[in-house]
């Protein structure tokens, strides 16, 4: 189908100068319509204003052949131009044509000879009244800020260590093989999770949620990315789209947007749990660096070697510490084995000195109780008198003549009777 | 998670099939019990055993890893919309 040529179908052929020179004639000229129409295209290619225009109108009646092209009628209350987009700047543009769509378009006017017809050629569109795109940008930046979306609040953690990460990009571009260059390099632990979806263009935005949802519906994901390239703001419009920032923002599990260069920021950036400035920053951002992750298992492992080793020096350590206390307490011993030992020897001549102090005590003692006995005294020549009751008599007066008395002899006692009692004189007998 | 009892039953190449992370953080409290101070010193050899083991198959997972891709909803080239998946 795409083969069969219309009006509509074909692209405009390369200008041909030479060609078109008119022909030198007197007589009338008879033209071919060929040559005509060459003419024509000649005198169209020539102007510069129609090389590089700018018009507004309302599209009408857009038809998407299977080419992949796109025609369309642009019209105003008074006129129409027909109008060609191009199956790469339809990919690139902004929006999508829709009927009765007020757009303003950049583009060139050119004949398209087999038919007769001039057109304009559709480089790129935007919608008429809304103002231009960065009026747009800033007026649903507000809008979506004021909802929220953009709330540091909302923002999660990135996981530091993830098994599975998501990507939502274009598998063609370079974009999706810096990713893979990156994590290759990087972290190839991690599992990658390809949503593929085309990033540029009026099909974008939708293909992009689309593509997003297909990964939250996946289970066990970590970090999702979502990437593109470099591009002028219409390249990058879909990242700007509503839909695509609210998708952004509903993310079940945290959202990297790594769109463009450092310098450009879209409305996704925002809504992000983290906003990476180039697609490759993106995928650094969700990984730990393997090369110094080496580094730092190393470090744990000498760690670990350190505080064994400190764990062994504490032991010894406290082994050698109590083997000093051990050898400090030694002297001691010796010293109280001394101590005790002078202490029995001194107790035991104490002990010996009393006794020999008491044997004599006794000795003394037993030598002055036989000096005091009586019997000492009868040994000496003395005798006790006693009366009848027992009494020793010290005074004759306590006795009268008759009275028996008992006289206690060294040896002996012997039974008599009072004679006579003489209270005075008794002094004689020792005189 | 990789505790002591698991590492004693699991053989090094058992033990690099686990997920990285668990590795490292089992890689991670043992270096910390072992700092900690409180394992006497039977107990600190064999943490520090263990640690040797972890960070082996730590490195070994890190060398010989691949970076694994799946790919959601195939589809073909830019300007197709594919079907839902």
């Amino acid at each position: 189908m795409a083969d069969q040529p219309s009006l509509w179908d074909a692209r405009p052929d390369e200008p041909e100068t030479a060609s078109a020179a008119p022909r030198a004639a007197l007589a009338p000229r008879i033209l071919r319509v060929t040559d005509l129409n060459r003419r024509v295209r000649s005198l169209l290619d020539a102007d510069a204003v129609l090389a590089d225009v700018w018009v507004e109108g309302e599209i009408s009646q857009p038809s998407f052949p299977p080419s992949g092209h796109c025609f369309f009628t642009l019209k105003d209350a008074n006129s129409q131009l027909r109008a060609a987009l191009f199956r790469e700047e339809l990919a690139r543009a902004v929006i999508r044509p829709e009927h009765g769509m007020n757009v303003i378009i950049h583009g060139r006017v050119r004949a398209y000879e087999p038919q007769g017809v001039y057109q304009l050629y559709v480089e790129s569109l935007t919608p008429a009244g809304a103002g231009d795109l960065h009026a747009r940008y800033e007026a649903l930046r507000r809008e979506l800020a004021a909802a929220g979306l953009f709330d540091e609040g909302r923002k999660r953690p990135i996981p530091r260590w993830p098994r599975r990460i998501g990507v939502v990009t274009s598998p063609t571009g370079a974009v999706w093989r810096d990713i893979n260059n990156v994590l290759r390099r990087r972290y190839p632990i991690v599992e990658l999770v390809l949503s593929p979806s085309v990033v540029q263009g009026a099909t974008a935005a939708p293909a992009i949620v689309r593509a997003l949802q297909r990964l939250y519906a996946q289970d066990r994901l970590d970090t999702i990315i979502l990437a593109r390239g470099g591009g002028s703001l219409e390249d990058l419009w879909s990242f700007n789209d509503e839909r695509v920032v609210r998708a952004v923002a509903d993310a079940p599990v945290p959202v990297i947007v790594g769109v463009g260069h450092e310098s450009d920021t879209t409305l996704a950036d925002f809504a992000a749990d983290l906003r990476a400035p180039t697609p490759s920053a993106a995928a650094e951002l969700a990984t730990p660096d393997g090369t110094q992750l080496m580094t730092i298992l190393g470090r744990l492992r000498d760690r670990a070697a350190t505080a064994l080793i400190g764990r062994a020096a504490e032991r010894r350590r406290f082994v050698e510490g109590e083997q000093r206390a051990l050898a400090r307490l030694a002297p001691d011993i010796g010293s109280a084995r001394q101590r005790a030992a002078d202490l029995i020897d001194r107790g035991g001549r104490a002990l010996d000195d009393r006794v020999e102090r008491r044997r004599m005590l006794v000795a003394g003692a037993h030598d002055a109780l036989r000096t005091l006995s009586p019997s000492a005294t009868l040994d000496r020549g003395y005798a006790v008198a006693r009366a009848a009751d027992g009494r020793i008599l010290r005074d004759a007066s306590a006795v009268a003549a008759g009275d028996p008395l008992q006289v206690i002899l060294a040896r002996g006692t012997v039974a008599t009777r009072v004679e006579e009692a003489r209270p005075e004189g008794a002094e004689e007998l020792f005189t | 998670m990789i505790d002591d009892a698991k590492l004693a039953v699991l053989t090094d190449e058992e033990l690099a099939r686990h997920p990285f992370d668990e590795l490292v953080v089992a890689l991670q409290q043992t270096v910390q019990r072992l700092e900690a101070g409180s394992t006497g010193l039977e107990e600190s050899i064999e943490l520090y055993k263990r640690g040797l083991r972890l960070h082996a198959a730590c490195e070994t997972r890190l060398r010989e890893a691949e970076l694994t891709i799946t790919e959601l909803g195939r589809r073909g080239v830019t300007g197709a919309e594919p079907g839902e998946a």
